[in-house]
């Protein structure tokens, strides 16, 4: 009987312990989250869903009362806008060099710093300190650098061939700007990389230099493979970021938000897709262009995530592999 | 006298000094643009516009600096743009810490689904909110108000979300069972278990925020008016002679004392920093 007894209650009692457990820590997990859920909701979903309805109309931000419904014509239209095409090829332009340079330029520091050379963490903070300056000084040390006539950069020059001056912002605006863009923004990606160079075990690296390997093919088959899931993160969001660059060229050629200034060469699309916006009230038409390119970027997200698999290397997938 | 000498090996001498080279290289890259801006900042106008250049100026101009804060009401703005990063990061640490706990820690009916909103909301383009929330901003008249960062921060990001779940959930699950043990109310773990053992992640993600707001150029721009705009956007173009031509040395001066506090807030939490970047193990 006794032990019938005990057997009866003990799942109850069990259950009785556990759902409340469940249900408590259900309303802690939404307790903590709450703020973010709720704040995602008002200030992202609710502002995409009306940032599409506002690209299919002719809203101007003052004629509420008035506003017609354009449908997909907003759309239809950036095809055949000459400077919506010219600014895009641009921005693809700038994006397909800025990348790379950023990419490789910050993982070769990264990797050279994190050999026990003297100096190291100087090094380090010297080469970090420039992505801590805003962007508004970047650009002002940059143009009184790059500047034709009393620049440094063609003081410099001309000691070695008097009376250069280059126009470097109008003649060489793309380069210019892809320079001070990477010395803008060298230091976080190469602490990123010095952050995943150290999570590499030593072991790995030592052992196969005890097996007759040398420094390269170390590199070449165990530092470049294990680093990939890195570079893979990095490339996601170099592609996201640049393609979006805007602030840069704007604050370089001093527009504001009026945009007039910018050399042709970095005339980026969303540059231009603000001069719509902020200097001729177009918001449902630069709200279609800003659609445009987030279609893109997101695309070209989703393909280089395809990619992965290649070219990315993952532990847990190797060593099922082996298994 | 049984003195060895340890020499190097010439290709080794050769890679040693080639690193080195490369290494200062690259510091003068990096260094000499503002090693020109702060030697600039101390000239006159006409030692400025010189040509050919003048490396150095004859008399030290403090003037640049004296003229930078007083030309502008430069502290009010200082105190716009430390009002607001201050406002920013704090109210985005707590939610970003709290909701990066409940992904850490709670595995709850819906949770996942959660994660994967904040993980997509990492790689949406910014600009897709940037302008509809403009809209409903300037619709609600919330524009020329600091409203518009208090719910930024409300809101917490997708990234420091993420950089504190990937934190908190390399710390022992035994700590926080026996605190359950014990009784303890997981506002009780998240506030006194997990917050006081995440120094290096609370000061990475207040750092990165702080650096972010005070930076920001184009938010000020589009939502605040003149009078209460931040120094960001007043030191681009505020100064000015009485004909509306721009006055270029005490802009450089204000650009660098601009730029001052956020120098020293990096080398104040560097240590945390590289600790920060290095425990969250951003690895894709």
């Amino acid at each position: 009987m006794a032990t019938a007894e005990v057997a009866v209650a003990q799942p109850e009692r069990t259950a009785r312990h556990i759902a409340p457990r469940v249900v408590r820590r259900t309303v802690a997990f939404y307790a903590f989250v709450a703020p973010w859920l709720i704040c995602f909701v008002a200030l992202d979903i609710i502002p995409i869903v009306l940032g599409v309805l506002t690209s299919m109309t002719d809203y101007d931000g003052l004629n509420l009362a008035t506003v017609k419904w354009m449908g997909l014509k907003n759309y239809a239209r950036a095809f055949t806008d000459s400077d919506v095409a010219y600014s895009f090829g641009r921005s693809v332009l700038w994006s397909a060099i800025n990348t790379p340079t950023w990419i490789v330029l910050s993982f070769t520091l990264a990797l050279i710093l994190n050999q026990a050379v003297k100096g190291r963490d100087f090094f380090r903070t010297l080469y970090y300190l420039p992505s801590v300056v805003p962007v508004v000084a970047v650009a002002r040390i940059w143009a009184i650098f790059l500047d034709t006539n009393n620049g440094l950069l063609n003081g410099i020059l001309s000691l070695f061939r008097p009376g250069t001056a280059v126009r470097w912002l109008s003649d060489y605006a793309l380069p210019a700007c892809t320079a001070i863009s990477v010395w803008g923004g060298l230091g976080g990606g190469m602490i990123i990389f010095l952050a995943g160079l150290q999570g590499i075990p030593q072991e790995l690296e030592e052992a196969a230099l005890i097996d007759g390997a040398n420094k390269l093919r170390v590199f070449r088959h165990i530092t470049i493979p294990l680093m990939t899931p890195l570079i893979f993160f990095q490339l996601i969001m170099a592609l996201i970021t640049s393609l979006q660059t805007f602030a840069l060229p704007m604050i370089v050629y001093g527009g504001g938000a009026m945009t007039g200034g910018v050399a042709r060469a970095v005339y980026l699309y969303v540059i231009n897709t603000y001069r719509h916006i902020f200097a001729f009230q177009r918001f449902g038409y630069g709200t279609a262009l800003l659609w445009l390119m987030s279609i893109v970027i997101m695309g070209l997200t989703l393909v280089v995530f395809r990619t992965a698999r290649y070219w990315v290397y993952y532990e847990s997938e190797a060593a099922g592999g082996a298994a | 006298m049984t003195v060895r000498y340890i020499r190097m090996h010439p290709t080794r001498a050769l890679s040693s000094f080639l690193l080195y080279a490369l290494l200062i290289v690259v510091a003068f890259c990096i260094g000499l643009p503002v090693f020109w801006f702060l030697i600039s900042s101390i000239k006159t106008e006409s030692e400025y516009i010189a040509y050919p250049i003048k490396f150095l100026p004859k008399v030290v101009q403090w003037k640049n600096y004296v003229d930078a804060v007083t030309l502008i009401d430069y502290w009010g703005y200082a105190s716009h743009s430390l009002y607001l990063a201050l406002m920013y990061s704090t109210l985005c640490l707590i939610t970003s810490s709290a909701a990066g706990f409940a992904f850490a820690r709670f595995k709850v009916r819906g949770s996942n689904t959660l994660f994967s909103i904040i993980l997509a909301m990492m790689i949406v383009p910014g600009m897709v909110t940037l302008i509809p929330q403009f809209i409903v901003y300037s619709r609600l008249h919330l524009t020329n108000t600091y409203w518009p960062w208090f719910l930024w921060g409300v809101a917490g990001a997708p990234f420091h979300i993420f950089l504190f779940r990937q934190f908190f959930t390399t710390i022992p699950a035994q700590l926080e069972e026996a605190a359950e043990v014990d009784g303890c109310t997981p506002f009780r773990v998240f506030w006194q278990i997990f917050l006081p053992n995440s120094k290096p992640v609370l000061a990475t993600s207040f750092i990165f925020n702080f650096s972010s707001t005070w930076s920001d150029w184009f938010g000020p721009l589009i939502y605040l008016d003149d009078k209460r705009t931040t120094l960001a956007v007043k030191i681009n173009h505020g100064y000015q002679n009485a004909h509306g031509n721009p006055l270029m040395m005490p802009t450089l001066a204000a650009a660098t004392i601009y730029a001052l506090p956020l120098i020293i807030l990096f080398f104040i939490g560097q240590k945390y920093i590289i600790q920060g970047v290095v425990t969250s193990g951003i690895k894709g």
